[in-house]
């Protein structure tokens, strides 16, 4: 069932060396782009493929591509998001540390269709080993006449340069990935002005995940049209998700974007582990509502997750069973983004640590009658009204934690 | 210009400009905490989300640009809700202290609490503990528990002075504003961050704990203590019987002039201000072998204009000298000019003024007095004094401030008044110079009265009392009683009755002052 394109060579020994990935016909999707295409064909491509931004936001990636400005007297830049703070992610990191060449291939298309000869790979500070992967590649690359000044005969110059996050969750937002690559404190900006007209040093910006980015050398050698069949027509490929929690086989799974989520879970992961029953499941990362066991019939893509009233985000499916309490893990969430709000806008700030104080009352036994609406109606009142998406990433899972759940976390209250 | 709707109401506003401002030129006020027209929208306090029709989400106010025929409503349920919500949050965790606030009553929060909030607290968890007391500059003390982190202080000192002192340290519910350890915020300007902040975080020793901000009367006038002319508010007491009235003036804030001072003023206008209430003079004393006569007004004139007309009998007009200064109005200047210089032709018309100190390169100018410009303007060609000289051809000498004092020293001083037969002081303040004058008159400051100052970039500014002042009066009284009693052109002189009258007669006559 599974469909490993990105994933395909994972298990080859010493991929990220560039001799094995060149065996692998690696740099070819380069060599076409830079010598056969000109930058408007990449962008066209990318756009007919509906490649959907792997981040969290799903946002088409030839769209974001296209709004930055093309005839401007500043630099541009491109910036990797490699922050993979959501969790329950973890499939940046694979890719990463299994095929850095593929990410760099991505890069370098990108910026050549984009026309930017410098781009940062902002890569979270816990990475540490993958980020000297990524230093080692960008080297070789160099070597190889990949990077660096006239790639390939072409003309095109660029450098690539690897950045590592100081461990806040909220620097995975782009605009605070900007501010913290700039040296600054990680504060989301305000929007607009969006970062494809004013983004890293007021310059116009290209910020993609890194997953999006190692989509771009397939859909360059095989076509937007054969991407797209990969996947649906409106969320063209696969998706890498990252299962975890009471599963068989936690880890990755290259799947078509659209894939059944009980599906996922009980044939790709192995089903639950240790017989147990599945009471619910986060399907993409920890901002992502919960759904409970009823729920899961569902296929796997933006709209359909949308339509269920949660989101696809990161693909980071994180599986719960009938014997984790439910206050538990609305501890983890409560914890969690009122450990990691930046702290800047005010809902956010005292909302996320009104919250959850509010549950580490509940789980200290003393809660009392009113407690789950208190945070229902706080949670209500963060969701839409924050700077930057972090206030709803804490309000929505909250929320469907909350209201889905209302019976069993009533037990814990004083009646 | 675009069309847009605010409430229903349709208005025509500038391209460019946000909800925000468009609502407030309007008349409709939308709150605010971390927005200040100063600075660049912020964004993050929240409080100013409007409703925009065919928008799913609440936008801000201060931050979005007006489209022709966007619909906006800022007074509609959900907004009101919203407001109350951020209210809600920020009051949660604020230590509701007001009673020991010097904010209290000119407090942002109490105000929207006021107009949008009034609910019953629903926080049953305990508050963060934070530092109430921490100094972060010579006069200026931070509660953190008050802060509700607007930023406002960190992009003033980013933006305006540039020093770049504070920040927001830490992340989440703990973050806090701080500065560098061990290190005051150490400029001009930090003053205007107790005016700044919209809630009592930031407070100033200079007025901490001394009132309350419901008993101070708040009038307007310019900061005469350098040439910028900054526009500002004097607070005061207006007193009530139980307390004396030692001290009228409890503090100076800055007034909006976007031509002079923008929102500021600097410290040394802000924090001196004691020259109001102390060491004034109160009395027209006549000083006669070490013994003080309190004299009216009529007979101290009485006294000027008879030895001016016996001098003036026996031929000796040139052996009058008058010493001007340049804190002295336009039409003060100008009065002076026209009395002493075209009417009674009197030659020795000096100008002492307090030395010039270093400026700061902001608002703080070199000049320490407000009209040098307006001198210049008049076109009085004041002397340089020299008291050996002075001494040897005055008679009778008219002095206007007590500056000479900050000039020369006093025992040369005395041996040249020794010399010089009468001599009538007009001063606002009491100093070594009373003592060897004739007759002190005491004059009113340019908080207590009307008038105009030239500032340095020779913009023309009227100001009226701001203070009251029974036992002083201003310069340009005592000039026109003077030309009355001396019946120098009487038919000029008659009409000018007010400093209004006054300027509107030098635009006549200088184009600058049109």
């Amino acid at each position: 069932m599974e469909e490993k394109i990105l994933t395909r060579d994972f298990g080859l020994k010493n991929l990220f060396k560039i001799e094995v990935y060149l065996r692998q016909s690696g740099y070819k999707a380069v060599e076409k782009a830079l010598q056969q295409m000109k930058p408007a064909g990449i962008l066209d491509e990318v756009k007919k493929a509906n490649l959907r931004g792997r981040g969290g936001a799903g946002f088409p990636a030839g769209v974001k591509w296209g709004f930055v400005p093309q005839k401007t007297d500043k630099p541009k830049y491109l910036c990797v998001n490699a922050d993979e703070g959501e969790p329950g992610t973890f499939k940046d990191r694979y890719i990463m540390s299994h095929n850095p060449h593929l990410l760099l291939e991505g890069i370098i298309i990108a910026s050549f269709g984009v026309g930017i000869h410098s781009a940062f790979i902002y890569i979270r500070g816990e990475y540490e080993a993958i980020a000297e992967r990524l230093e080692g590649a960008i080297a070789e690359a160099k070597a190889k006449g990949f990077l660096g000044k006239n790639i390939l005969g072409s003309g095109f110059d660029l450098d690539v340069v690897v950045h590592r996050g100081a461990g806040a969750y909220v620097c995975g937002e782009e605009t605070a990935l900007l501010e913290s690559l700039e040296g600054k404190r990680g504060h989301p900006r305000l929007k607009p002005p969006f970062p494809a007209s004013i983004g890293l040093f007021q310059c116009p910006t290209v910020i993609n995940n890194v997953e999006t980015l190692a989509n771009i050398p397939f859909i360059i050698l095989k076509g937007a049209d054969w991407f797209v069949k990969k996947g649906l027509p409106k969320d063209g490929g696969t998706r890498i998700f990252g299962v975890s929690g009471m599963v068989k086989n936690p880890g990755i799974y290259e799947l078509p974007l659209g894939t059944n989520l009980r599906k996922i879970i009980f044939e790709a992961a192995g089903g639950m582990k240790d017989g147990k029953t599945l009471k619910a499941v986060i399907p993409g990362g920890m901002s992502a509502p919960i759904l409970r066991a009823d729920e899961i019939d569902l296929a796997m893509d933006f709209d359909s997750l949308a339509g269920a009233g949660s989101m696809l985000g990161s693909a980071a499916v994180i599986v719960i069973d009938e014997e984790t309490p439910i206050l538990e893990v609305l501890k983890a969430v409560a914890k969690f983004y009122s450990h990691e709000s930046c702290g800047q806008c005010t809902p956010c700030r005292i909302g996320t640590s009104w919250i959850n104080k509010i549950v580490g009352r509940i789980a200290a036994g003393k809660g009392e009658k009113d407690d789950l609406d208190a945070i229902i109606r706080l949670a209500e009142n963060i969701k839409g009204k924050t700077l930057c998406p972090l206030g709803d990433a804490a309000a929505l899972p909250i929320l469907s934690i909350c209201r889905k759940f209302k019976l069993e976390l009533e037990g814990h209250l004083s009646r | 210009m675009v069309k847009i709707f605010i409430d229903d109401r349709e208005l025509e506003v500038s391209e460019g400009l946000t909800i925000l401002r468009a609502a407030e030129g309007a008349g409709i006020p939308i709150p605010h905490f971390c927005y200040h027209p100063a600075f660049a929208p912020e964004g993050s306090c929240r409080m100013c989300l409007v409703e925009i029709e065919g928008l799913p989400k609440l936008e801000l106010a201060c931050s979005t640009v007006v489209r022709e025929g966007m619909k906006v409503h800022t007074a509609s349920e959900k907004v009101i809700e919203a407001r109350k919500a951020v209210l809600e949050f920020l009051l949660a965790e604020h230590p509701l202290d007001c009673p020991i606030c010097d904010k209290a009553g000119e407090c942002k929060l109490q105000d929207y609490f006021e107009a949008y909030g009034f609910f019953e607290s629903q926080f049953k968890e305990s508050k963060e503990k934070r530092e109430k007391k921490v100094r972060i500059s010579q006069n200026l003390i931070l509660d953190r528990e008050r802060c509700i982190l607007c930023t406002r202080c960190v992009r003033f000192l980013n933006e305006i002075t540039r020093t770049q002192d504070a920040g927001v340290l830490d992340r989440g519910i703990h973050s806090e504003i701080a500065i560098y350890e061990s290190e005051f915020i150490d400029n001009n300007y930090a003053g205007n961050l107790a005016e700044l902040c919209p809630v009592g975080a930031i407070t100033d020793t200079d007025f901490r704990f001394k009132t309350r901000a419901w008993f101070l009367v708040k009038k307007e006038s310019i900061c005469p203590l350098c040439s910028r002319g900054c526009n500002i508010f004097v607070d005061f007491h207006p007193g009530f019987a139980r307390i004396p009235m030692a001290q009228r003036v409890y503090r100076i804030r800055a007034r909006e002039n976007p031509d002079v001072n923008q929102f500021w003023i600097c410290d040394f206008g802000r924090y001196h201000y004691s020259y109001l209430d102390q060491g004034r003079q109160d009395k027209i004393l006549l000083k006669k072998q070490g013994r003080d006569t309190e004299l009216s007004w009529e007979k101290a004139l009485l006294i000027i204009t008879e030895k001016i007309k016996s001098l003036f009998l026996f031929k000796k007009r040139s052996r009058v000298g008058v010493v001007l200064n340049t804190w002295l109005t336009n039409e003060e200047l100008f009065l002076a000019d026209k009395i002493f210089r075209q009417e009674l032709s009197v030659e020795n018309i000096y100008v002492v003024d307090p030395p010039s100190e270093k400026g700061d390169c902001f608002l703080l100018t070199e000049e320490r007095t407000p009209n040098s410009r307006g001198l210049k303007e008049i076109g009085l060609p004041g002397l340089t004094l020299d008291l050996g000289k002075l001494a040897a051809q005055t008679d009778l000498l008219l002095i206007f401030g007590s500056f000479l004092v900050d000039r020369f020293n006093l025992a040369d001083i005395k041996i040249a008044f020794d010399r010089i037969g009468t001599k009538i002081l007009f001063t606002a303040h009491k100093s070594a110079l009373d003592s060897l004058v004739d007759v002190v008159v005491p004059t009113q400051l340019i908080a207590e009265k009307s008038g105009s100052l030239s500032n340095v970039i020779g913009k023309v500014q009227s100001f009226s009392p701001a203070l009251y002042n029974s036992s002083g009066l201003p310069e340009w009284k005592l000039l026109l009683d003077l030309a009355k009693e001396l019946k120098v052109n009487y038919k000029y002189f008659w009409q000018l009755n007010s400093p209004q009258a006054i300027l509107r007669e030098m635009g006549r006559e200088i184009p600058f002052f049109k």
